[in-house]
């Protein structure tokens, strides 16, 4: 039995299509779809002109007729790829193996650590991900405070050198929790380590006191640097990962210091900076600190965001929402305290973009993000928001909405064509082209349902 | 001073510091030289208020003793010429108070209510077990007793009792004249003696050896089985089955082994006035649980008061059973910010605003209660908390009788104990004023004629206290505002009959799906679909379904969020004996939450940590029910079985190496050996039922009695499974014993080998897409529930967590999405399929007449991901209704508002009246104690798959 009756037709014209490959200068029409622009309206009956692996043109096919190849798309809906806004694909393999776990350095301020370098093009999680209509992911580096500098990847590529897109896509700082453990010195697991709630609250303030003060170094280094007439611009991990000559001595009497120079994107104003936290007095603590030190704090997390919208809102402080399936947290939430957060937050005027989160799924269970966005359509989000938030605003809050995000001319032909809303579980990703290149949805789940499909019955 | 004849302070001095060997049994015997010698033992009290009995008093009434026993009372008895005369006019005189729950010389706390049980992963310790390398027969330290350590009932305090002057006299300051000690290590911990609490040697003070068998509900300190809450109650029913067996009829040329515990236990046995069982419950379900217990195992139990029971009174009632009360209440915490007081959950503070109310909400129940000193942080702080338990609603006549003849009665001592009365010994308890005004005075306790003089507290203390010591309390310090828990919780609506119209129905069933259809129900089943009777019943409700669509309730074959204590017994590798439904948590906000999507069955599993596991419990989520009447009856029972990485240990870190298995060839091994050891002993029982029973029978076990149900099939066998070799495997020993297996679990790899999985005839019950957390999970693809449902398996998707068991619908749609299951075959997979794996398919899964109404009512396809679950109906009652949701969340965001006020008022006042005392610490330790029912709420467990214990 054929499983995808209604396309078969759809993978017999592609297929024909495709006998000719495409040489990049050629033009491709993709039409007959519904066109989700996303950024603006949603088009029936539609098309993409594709040139050199940028849209040329959005609209209706008559514009097309000077197309080199036709592909018919009937019936499919055309969304821009998605992009995974936090993740830590490429970094994991299989998580209760070690030996294929690269997430998690040891340090509390490690900024020079980059992910780029470690994440695997040959992780199988990585065409799972793809078969969904994700295009792009960032995959961010654990550990300790400031953690370092999270990549961008293309989900397609050779070497590390094609994934990554950009290769310090954002620092990444997670806030230290503002709980109090109020267990009982004799209940406590540890008697010794017990901490009294004052005690708690002492050694919390001491550690936002390190974290300021670790910022404020990093700001005279800065300072330092361009005093010594060498600018912003960060030296030794750009030369260091592309195989230059790095300064062996210092340069004009200054010393190049490698967890320094990771520090000068996010101070010079060139890079975001990504603030992890969950808790409503952990956010606004955070994100009073980044607004005041003048970065341009992205709230990653955000379990109780909604809580203070209008702060957020007010501050323009976009959300990475990484908790819609997250079971209430307190006894007098409303079940549906998380369904709706993404609705309750954008009505207040926060930008949100749906994420997995770095936790031990937050590779393998990227392929879900969009069910979380269509939850909470169910409870309250429009439609055009929740895509937004799986494509555009992710690509806006990685500095990449020039070329990713959206189906609008001048952008990359990164494109996806699925059976129906991309919200909805039961639709399929038919089709794949990142840059105007179509790519295959094969992975290793779609390649042992084939082999097992076609196992032979045993004899009665 | 009203009372002018006070013994010189060097004469109580030195009553106090010397022993006095024969007082109270020979009072005219002569003390050798060089003691002090015994008072004259005649003496008259006159003028106090004398309540002989709770309600019974006389005012200015004197008392007559004479060598130690009460000769006259009245008012208008005139005192002996040779007595000596005690002017007490302006105190009263009770009968000597009672404490019959004190433990004495250890650091043991409470029954913990709190967290999760910590378990050490180390191999068992049942030596009847056979597979553990290293594994003694004689484990040693335990002797011929219990093989579980922590099972001690041969202990007796009785015999190693040796009198704690300092501990004596701090009860004696609190006006206690007699206490029962209790023994306080592990599970099963000995038998208590009562003691009278004068200044007397051990055997002298002996009111009563043995007065009863004291067990605590949860895992003792000792390593080894059992580590969970349900295998602590398995190693009780165990305990007192080998205990009857023991002692069960049988000619003397059958040698049976020596079992000290066995022994120990046979007071408890007895037909004519059995020795009582006292178990400390540790949580407001666990007392419900204990009197079930009691029941099984012929208990006469007096339950420890856990001071959670405002929770489920509703349980307790009409039980009979006496409990002894702590009265140790939870003080309003210090906190460092408003974050962290607006952090603090409803439950702690609504525990924290209910817990003096507990007595009373006892006394209402219609329970009796004998109060105690126990678990408070400091036993000074008794009365003060007394008063509160009294300004909550506990009457004086209750406490009272809770001090005096409830406790004589619970300690077999109503003869001695408890009232003033002519005959008795002479036991009293002496106070300037009222016992219940914490402020006045003790004057002197009496034990058996002899007077001991409460020493004042010194000058400090007494400044301190008076100005900590709030002169009366408002009225609105004493007024609850903490609603009651079940407030809110379902039924939201029962009516007669109902009918649905113009739905779109998902029947299950071999219709399909119905549109602009209609379906009746009446008396909680459905009685048609498409037809409307006539005329309609009167009282019927009607819901115009217009646009929406109903399918039956959603089931979870595999779940784990109403469990209570750990979800595994992780410790053996066979834990069959284990019961799920000895510990289903019906308090838990997981029944709420899950309702809300639609669920209104789940398949409580224990975890996988073993290849032989517990015993499953199929419930209904009605929710605000009870454990027991959350139960699906009807469904036949089952156990869980697990194979792969979980059970190998394989994550469990390097020092678990040693239990057996370690190997998927291991696995297979352990099951043949299982099974074979289950038939045998299946054989032998039936070999004796044949007999004349003249022999004796054999030894009831109650793992091989589940393993030997599962051979009979009788037992569902729900068996955690991944590869597809150990799969086969499995399925092949299972044939071999004639076994037909329910449900493969998780089934990551069943696609590889649908075909003999049909064939076999399991279910799979399968994780939608679950995949990438461990190496055997290398080949799980999404599209396996619909390449076993392509080849004639039964497939359902379960959710194995809290949050999924949320929203099986939209799981269920992944089987549309990846291999392309036809939608009404996908719902199927939430529906009839997992009813069919659960042998309830009679009852539930379909929209059929004569099934339960349970059904969901939907705002759109149910497979559509935004599609909102409106209401949910389990038997013709709505338990779900979205369109109450707003007002229940600010219903209870409203209370917590008004606690957090509350209690920061009265933190405040607190900490205005000087610093904390050591007294005040603890109890606002006991403030974040979280009570076991809700010690998940942070969703802590839920373990996908779990094996240990609660993976964060």
């Amino acid at each position: 039995m054929n499983p995808f009756p209604r396309t078969s037709r759809i993978v017999a014209s592609l297929a024909l299509a495709l006998a000719s490959l495409p040489t990049l200068a050629e033009t491709l029409c993709l039409r007959g779809a519904i066109v989700h622009t996303v950024s603006g309206p949603s088009l029936t009956n539609s098309g993409v002109l594709i040139r050199d692996g940028r849209i040329v043109a959005v609209g209706n096919d008559a514009l097309f007729a000077s197309a080199d190849r036709t592909v018919d798309l009937p019936g499919l809906h055309l969304f821009p790829g998605l992009i995974a806004p936090t993740s830590i694909l490429g970094l994991i393999e299989v998580d209760s193996v070690r030996a294929t776990r690269d997430t998690t350095e040891v340090g509390d301020f490690t900024p020079d650590v980059p992910a780029w370098i470690a994440v695997n093009p040959e992780s199988e999680l990585i065409p799972v991900a793809r078969a969904n209509g994700y295009t792009h992911a960032q995959s961010i580096p654990l550990g300790g405070i400031v953690s370092g500098q999270s990549a961008l990847i293309r989900l397609d590529g050779w070497t590390i050198e094609d994934l990554a897109e950009n290769r310090a896509a954002a620092l990444h700082l997670f806030w230290p929790s503002h709980s109090i453990d109020t267990t009982p010195k004799h209940l406590s697991g540890n008697p010794e380590k017990w901490k009294s709630p004052e005690d708690q609250v002492r050694d919390r303030e001491k550690r936002l006191k390190e974290i300021d003060e670790f910022f404020h170094q990093a700001e005279a280094y800065a300072r330092a640097r361009r005093a010594a007439g060498l600018g912003d611009a960060p030296s030794l991990a750009a030369e260091a990962g592309a195989g230059r000559p790095i300064p062996t001595v210092a340069t004009n009497g200054f010393t190049l210091v490698p967890a320094w120079e990771a520090m000068l994107p996010l101070l010079s104003g060139s890079q975001p900076l990504f603030l992890h936290a969950d808790e409503t007095a952990q956010i606004r603590a955070g994100i009073e600190w980044a607004l005041r030190r003048k970065y341009r704090p992205v709230l990653a997390g955000g379990r109780d965001a909604a809580r203070l919208a209008p702060f957020l809102s007010s501050n323009q402080v976009p959300v990475i929402f990484e908790h819609v399936f997250t079971q209430p947290t307190r006894d007098t939430d409303p079940y549906d305290v998380h369904y709706s957060a993404p609705a309750r937050l954008h009505v207040a005027g926060v930008t949100v973009a749906l994420g997995e989160g770095t936790d031990r799924f937050g590779a393998s269970n990227i392929r879900n993000i969009p069910y979380a966005g269509a939850q909470a359509v169910a409870f309250g989000l429009s439609r055009q928001e929740a895509w937004r938030g799986l494509t555009l605003h992710p690509a806006r809050l990685l500095g990449v909405a020039h070329r990713l995000g959206s189906i609008e001319p001048g952008k990359d032909a990164t494109l996806i064509a699925v059976t129906g809303d991309i919200l909805d579980v039961r639709a399929t990703v038919q089709h794949m082209w990142i840059a105007g290149r179509q790519i295959s949805l094969e992975s290793r789940h779609t390649r042992l349902h084939e082999k097992y499909r076609n196992r032979p019955r045993p004899n009665p | 001073m009203s009372h002018g004849d006070r013994l010189p302070a060097l004469l109580t001095l030195i009553l106090l510091l010397l022993p006095r060997p024969n007082a109270g049994f020979a009072a005219d015997s002569i003390a050798p030289p060089g003691f002090t010698p015994l008072p004259q033992g005649t003496h008259a009290l006159v003028g106090a208020r004398v309540i002989t009995r709770p309600g019974t008093e006389f005012n200015h009434a004197t008392v007559v003793i004479r060598d130690g026993r009460i000769t006259e009372i009245g008012p208008d008895v005139r005192p002996p010429a040779d007595a000596r005369v005690w002017d007490y006019t302006g105190s009263t005189i009770y009968a000597g108070f009672i404490d019959p729950y004190v433990m004495a010389g250890s650091t043991n706390r409470p029954v913990v209510t709190s967290g999760s049980e910590p378990v050490t992963l180390a191999s068992g310790a049942d030596p009847r077990f056979f597979g553990v390398p290293g594994q003694e027969r004689d484990p040693g330290a335990t002797g011929p007793g219990s093989p579980i350590r922590d099972i001690t009932p041969e202990r007796r305090l009785a015999s190693t009792y040796s009198p704690d002057a300092r501990l004596v006299e701090s009860l004696r300051e609190l006006g206690f004249v007699a206490a029962a000690f209790v023994p306080h290590r592990g599970i099963v911990r000995g038998q208590g003696v009562a003691v009278s609490l004068g200044e007397t040697g051990p055997a002298e003070s002996i009111l009563r050896a043995d007065t009863a068998q004291h067990v605590g509900l949860a895992a003792g300190p000792e390593e080894g089985y059992p580590k969970s809450l349900m295998g602590v109650i398995a190693a009780l029913r165990q305990t007192w089955f080998d205990a009857r067996w023991y002692h069960s009829p049988a000619p003397t040329t059958q040698r049976r082994p020596y079992n000290t515990a066995s022994v120990a236990l046979l007071p408890t046995l007895t037909t004519n006035n059995p020795q009582p069982v006292v178990v400390e419950t540790g949580s407001a379900l666990m007392g419900a649980r204990a009197l079930q217990l009691a029941a099984e195992l012929g208990w006469n139990l007096q339950i420890v008061s856990s001071g959670q029971e405002w929770r489920r009174p509703d349980l307790l009632e009409n039980s009979n059973v006496p409990f002894i009360v702590p009265i140790a209440f939870p003080a309003a915490p210090k906190l460092p910010d408003d974050d962290a007081w607006d952090s603090l959950s409803l439950d702690q503070l609504r525990q924290w605003d209910w817990a003096p109310e507990n007595p009373a909400v006892l006394r209402r129940a219609g329970i009796d209660i004998a109060l105690t000193t126990y678990a408070l942080p400091d036993r000074k702080e008794f009365r003060r908390a007394l008063r509160s338990a009294i300004d909550r609603g506990l009457a004086e006549t209750d406490a009272l009788a809770a001090l005096t003849t409830q406790p004589a009665l619970l300690l077999g001592l109503s003869d001695r104990l408890g009232v003033i009365a002519v005959g008795r010994p002479a036991h009293l308890t002496i106070v300037e004023g009222s016992y219940f005004d914490p402020k006045a005075p003790l004057q002197s306790v009496w034990v058996d004629g002899i007077p001991y003089f409460i020493q004042p507290p010194a000058p400090k203390a007494v400044a301190a206290a008076s100005t900590n010591t709030p002169a009366k309390p408002k009225d609105t310090d004493l007024r609850r505002i903490a609603a009651e828990p079940r407030i809110g919780r379902g039924p939201l609506a029962q009516p007669p009959a109902l009918l649905i119209r113009n739905a779109t129905l998902w029947t299950a069933s071999d219709r399909g799906i119905l549109t602009n259809t209609s379906l009746f129900v009446r008396n909680g089943r459905i009685e048609s679909i498409g037809a409307e009777p006539e005329p309609l019943p009167a009282d019927t409700l009607v819901i115009d379904a217009t646009g929406k669509h109903v399918s039956p309730g959603l089931i979870d074959c595999h779940s784990h969020s109403m469990i209570l204590g750990s979800v595994n017994e992780a410790t053996l590798p066979s834990t069959a004996m284990c019961r799920i439904a000895d510990v289903i948590n019906s308090e838990t906000d997981n029944i709420h939450q899950q309702l809300a999507g639609g669920l209104t069955i789940a398949n409580l599993l224990h975890g996988s940590a073993n290849p032989i596991g517990g015993q499953n419990a199929v419930i209904k989520l009605r929710d605000g029910a009870g454990p027991d009447a959350l139960l699906f009856k009807e469904a036949p029972g089952g156990i869980k079985f697990a194979l792969g990485e979980n059970v190998k240990q394989a994550n469990w870190g390097e020092r678990n190496t040693t239990r057996f298995p370690q190997t998927r060839m291991g696995v297979g091994t352990f099951y043949i050996n299982r099974f074979t050891a289950a038939r045998q002993y299946a054989e032998a029982w039936e070999r004796w039922n044949r007999s004349d029973r003249s022999t004796l029978s054999p030894r009831r076990d109650l793992e091989l009695d589940a393993i030997a149900e599962i051979i009979v099939g009788t037992r569902l066998i729900h068996c955690h499974s991944y590869r597809q070799d150990e799969i086969l495997a499995f399925l092949r020993v299972m044939e071999s014993f004639g076994v037909r297996v329910a449900t493969l679990q998780h089934i990551l790899e069943g696609y590889k080998v649908a075909d003999e999985i049909a064939r076999h005839g399991a279910g799979a019950s399968a994780f939608s897409d679950w995949w990438g957390y461990k190496f055997e999970v290398i080949d799980a693809i999404p599209y396996a529930g619909s390449l076993m449902h392509q080849r004639g398996v039964n497939v359902s998707f379960n959710s194995d967590s809290s949050d999924h068991a949320r929203r099986l619908n939209t799981e269920a749609a992944k089987a549309v999405k990846y291999g392309g299951t036809p939608e009404h075959d996908a719902l199927r997979f939430v529906t009839l399929n997992p009813a069919r794996q659960l042998r309830i398919d009679d009852r539930v899964g379909s929209l059929e007449p004569g099934k339960d109404a349970d059904f969901v009512l939907w705002s759109g396809p149910p497979l559509d991901s935004t599609s909102v679950c409106l209401e949910t109906w389990i038997e013709g009652a709505r338990y779900f209704d979205r369109s109450l949701e707003p007002a229940r969340a600010n219903l209870l965001e409203t209370e917590r508002t008004a606690l957090i006020a509350k209690a920061r008022k009265t933190s405040t006042k607190s900490d205005a009246e000087g610093p904390p005392t050591p007294a005040t610490e603890g109890a606002r330790a006991l403030f974040f104690q979280r009570a076991l029912e809700h010690a998940r709420h942070l969703g802590l467990v839920d373990c996908q798959d779990c094996d240990t214990v609660n993976r964060p």
